[in-house]
């Protein structure tokens, strides 16, 4: 079902892009930059409707019990969130709405996007333009990291703000494993001897995708040579010797690799009620979350590979043709403000991690970033960020997804 | 027949109807429940205090928003369904096959594509994002299933009466209001109680042509459903499914004795 409506959506996108490519397109912009002040003026009295997933409660309760009366206090600015299971159903809207000639008045002002979803709107002008630059907070931002400055491997060019960042983390349980396999080699020899205790999401799933992708690189072994080059010859070794090694792993998974998991959530449930012993998360703080709310015992923890995991960085974007783009740029703004960020890693509140430097802040703002409790399962974060490995270009991830259904699930 | 069949069945079927609902109850009130227990181990509101607490505004604004819709929606499929349904019923004519085929696209083509589709043509109308839009795109996947329910009523219907009394001096409106309309009362029920929980469950729809100006239940709650947050899902299934279920109850009184077929 997903794989059907996936591949509709990419012949919509490329019939899209083949109408607006004849029509010819009517950039954005061109207009006189304008300055800060002029923005705080213009956004005062507007309504945002940002659009987002809905389907982690704690992120809700951020953005409509903290993020909503703090701009509306601050800067006159109303907040609607507008949840949605899946982003990539808001950017076809925008698709249509670009292929109807409807460039303002829009009902989307801002929405939480990366990857694909921001290469898809990228390619096909669905953005307002460049803004990022013109948010005060942006100094906070370390823009020398690879996954701020491209998001999968897109340049985001101020097209977006980050808001947020996450990384790669097992989750295990020190009752049933008490010393867990420290490297990808020692993860893959367990899973050879404790058969049926191990599953990952099923790709294209973002976790189960995020997964594959470490198989890669592990096979690879070189993670960085993919972010500035791509090697056809190397990519199809490389990801042979992936879909091989998975193949080989599969009798050895849950249920003997007939099926996968679909979700991450459906993978935290399997290791909740014991049936596996690891699950997968891309949030380093969730584990702490859901020991708070009663989802996992109190004897889970996290770790990272020695050899690093995955990590990204999640932005808001605003749309080409927003009513209330001001207001927008306000709001994006806030997010980046300390005082946001703070509230955001506070593990009672949701602990995502921040997508500002704290070594950027004045001294005060920094110790208490410092002093957070993060939450009994969560890593330090210096520990996090010694371990990161970047994402690849969509495109390779893209191949990766499609070769695995072929290879590993169809056993072709 | 034993003489306990009968009532056997008749408890048997609501039991299995409520039985799906019971761990949803469970899970929306737990705390702490790990395998392998078989009920929770910590009881605790934490689910239903964020339905009711921080999330409760939007949900009860958008609960309004959906009986809205799925009322409207109901009413208008039932009232363009059953002059096609009778037509079809009735009389045959050229090209009717044809028409039936028409009149099944919107069942057979993917939502998405009907959705996107009409999106554009909406845009071009100005009907994307007002609550005719919604309603009528609704309409679209609502339509087949009243058409073919009153088809089904108007093929065992006999127009003989209808003659009947035009001949003892009734009006067109006594012959609707004392023949037509009781005698295809638990049709019309039933075509409406399919439009309305189809309307009820539109979550890709309203999302692309009410673009989150209508924000009905689905588009609310359907992103928690998929959440790995049992109890959060559990309770907002509950609230999801409530309103529907009741509207099925209260119709179900009109659906026994005479059945669906009509009278010959």
């Amino acid at each position: 079902m997903a794989k059907k409506r996936s591949s509709i959506i990419i012949c919509i996108m490329i019939l899209t892009i083949l109408i607006t490519g004849i029509l010819g397109l009517a950039r954005f912009g061109a207009a006189k930059e304008p300055t800060w002040p002029d923005i705080l003026q213009n956004a005062k009295g507007q309504t945002v409707d940002w659009f987002m997933w809905g389907g982690f409660p704690h992120t809700n309760n951020f953005v409509n019990d903290y993020v909503a009366p703090r701009v509306y206090d601050l800067y006159a600015i109303r907040l609607r969130q507008v949840p949605v299971k899946d982003i990539s159903e808001v950017v076809s809207k925008l698709l249509v709405e670009k292929q109807a000639g409807k460039n303002k008045n829009g009902k989307i002002d801002l929405m939480w996007i990366n990857g694909e979803n921001f290469r898809t709107a990228k390619k096909n002008n669905l953005l307002y333009g460049p803004f990022a630059d013109l948010l005060p907070n942006q100094k906070l931002v370390n823009w020398n990291l690879a996954s701020v400055r491209n998001d999968f491997g897109e340049p985001v060019e101020g097209m977006e703000s980050p808001w947020g960042s996450a990384q790669v983390v097992m989750i295990y349980d020190t009752v049933r494993i008490p010393s867990p396999p420290q490297t990808m080699q020692a993860l893959i020899k367990w899973i050879r001897t404790h058969p049926g205790r191990f599953t990952y999401p099923a790709p294209p799933d973002f976790t189960g995708s995020v997964f594959v992708r470490h198989i890669f690189y592990h096979v690879d072994g070189n993670a960085d040579f993919w972010q500035q080059q791509y090697d056809e010859n190397r990519f199809t070794e490389s990801a042979h010797k992936t879909y091989q090694l998975l193949k080989e792993l599969a009798p050895f998974l849950w249920r003997r690799g007939t099926t996968y998991p679909e979700s991450p959530s459906r993978l935290a449930h399997l290791f909740a009620d014991g049936e596996i012993d690891f699950a997968i998360s891309y949030h380093p703080a969730e584990a702490s979350k859901a020991i708070n709310d009663g989802l996992y015992p109190n004897s889970v923890r996290t770790f990272v590979f020695k050899e690093g995991t995955i990590a990204n960085t999640h932005f808001v974007a605003i749309p080409f043709n927003a009513s209330d783009t001001e207001g927008a740029m306000v709001i994006a703004n806030f997010l980046l403000s300390p005082e946001a960020q703070f509230k955001k890693a506070d593990p009672q509140i949701w602990g995502d991690f921040p997508a500002i430097d704290p070594n950027r802040l004045d001294a005060d703002w920094k110790q208490q970033f410092e002093r957070l409790d993060r939450g009994v399962a969560t890593l330090p974060e210096h520990i996090l960020q010694k371990h990161q490995l970047p994402e690849p270009p969509s495109h390779i991830l893209i191949q990766l997804e499609k070769g695995w259904e072929k290879h590993v699930l169809k056993k072709r | 027949m034993k003489p306990w069949f009968k009532p056997m069945i008749v408890w048997l079927i609501p039991l299995a109807i409520c039985l799906p609902f019971i761990p949803l109850v469970l899970w929306s009130l737990s705390d702490r429940w790990f395998y392998p227990a078989l009920g929770p181990q910590t009881w605790g509101l934490r689910a239903w205090l964020y339905v009711f607490g921080s999330a409760g505004a939007q949900i009860i604004a958008s609960l309004l928003q959906s009986i809205l819709v799925a009322t409207i929606t109901a009413f208008t499929s039932v009232i363009i369904g059953t002059p096609a349904g009778r037509a079809l019923g009735l009389y045959d004519f050229k090209g009717k096959d044809f028409i039936s085929l028409l009149f099944m696209l919107p069942v057979i083509v993917p939502p998405l594509c009907v959705a996107m589709g009409l999106h554009l043509w909406f845009i071009r109308l100005s009907l994307a994002e007002t609550y005719v839009g919604v309603i009528l795109v609704h309409l679209t996947f609502c339509l087949p299933y009243s058409i073919f329910v009153m088809w089904g009523v108007f093929s065992n219907y006999n127009p003989d009466y209808e003659h009947q009394a035009r001949s003892l001096g009734a009006s067109s409106g006594q012959i609707v209001l004392k023949i037509i309309l009781p005698f295809t009362m638990p049709g019309l029920i039933v075509a409406g109680l399919f439009s309305f929980l189809l309307s009820w469950s539109q979550y890709l729809s309203t999302l692309i042509i009410g673009g989150g100006r209508v924000t009905t239940l689905p588009i609310m709650l359907f992103a928690l459903m998929a959440s790995g947050d049992r109890p959060v899902a559990g309770a907002v299934s509950i609230i999801f499914v409530l309103p529907a279920l009741i509207v099925l109850l209260f119709s179900a009184r009109y659906l026994g004795g005479r059945s669906v077929v009509g009278v010959r």
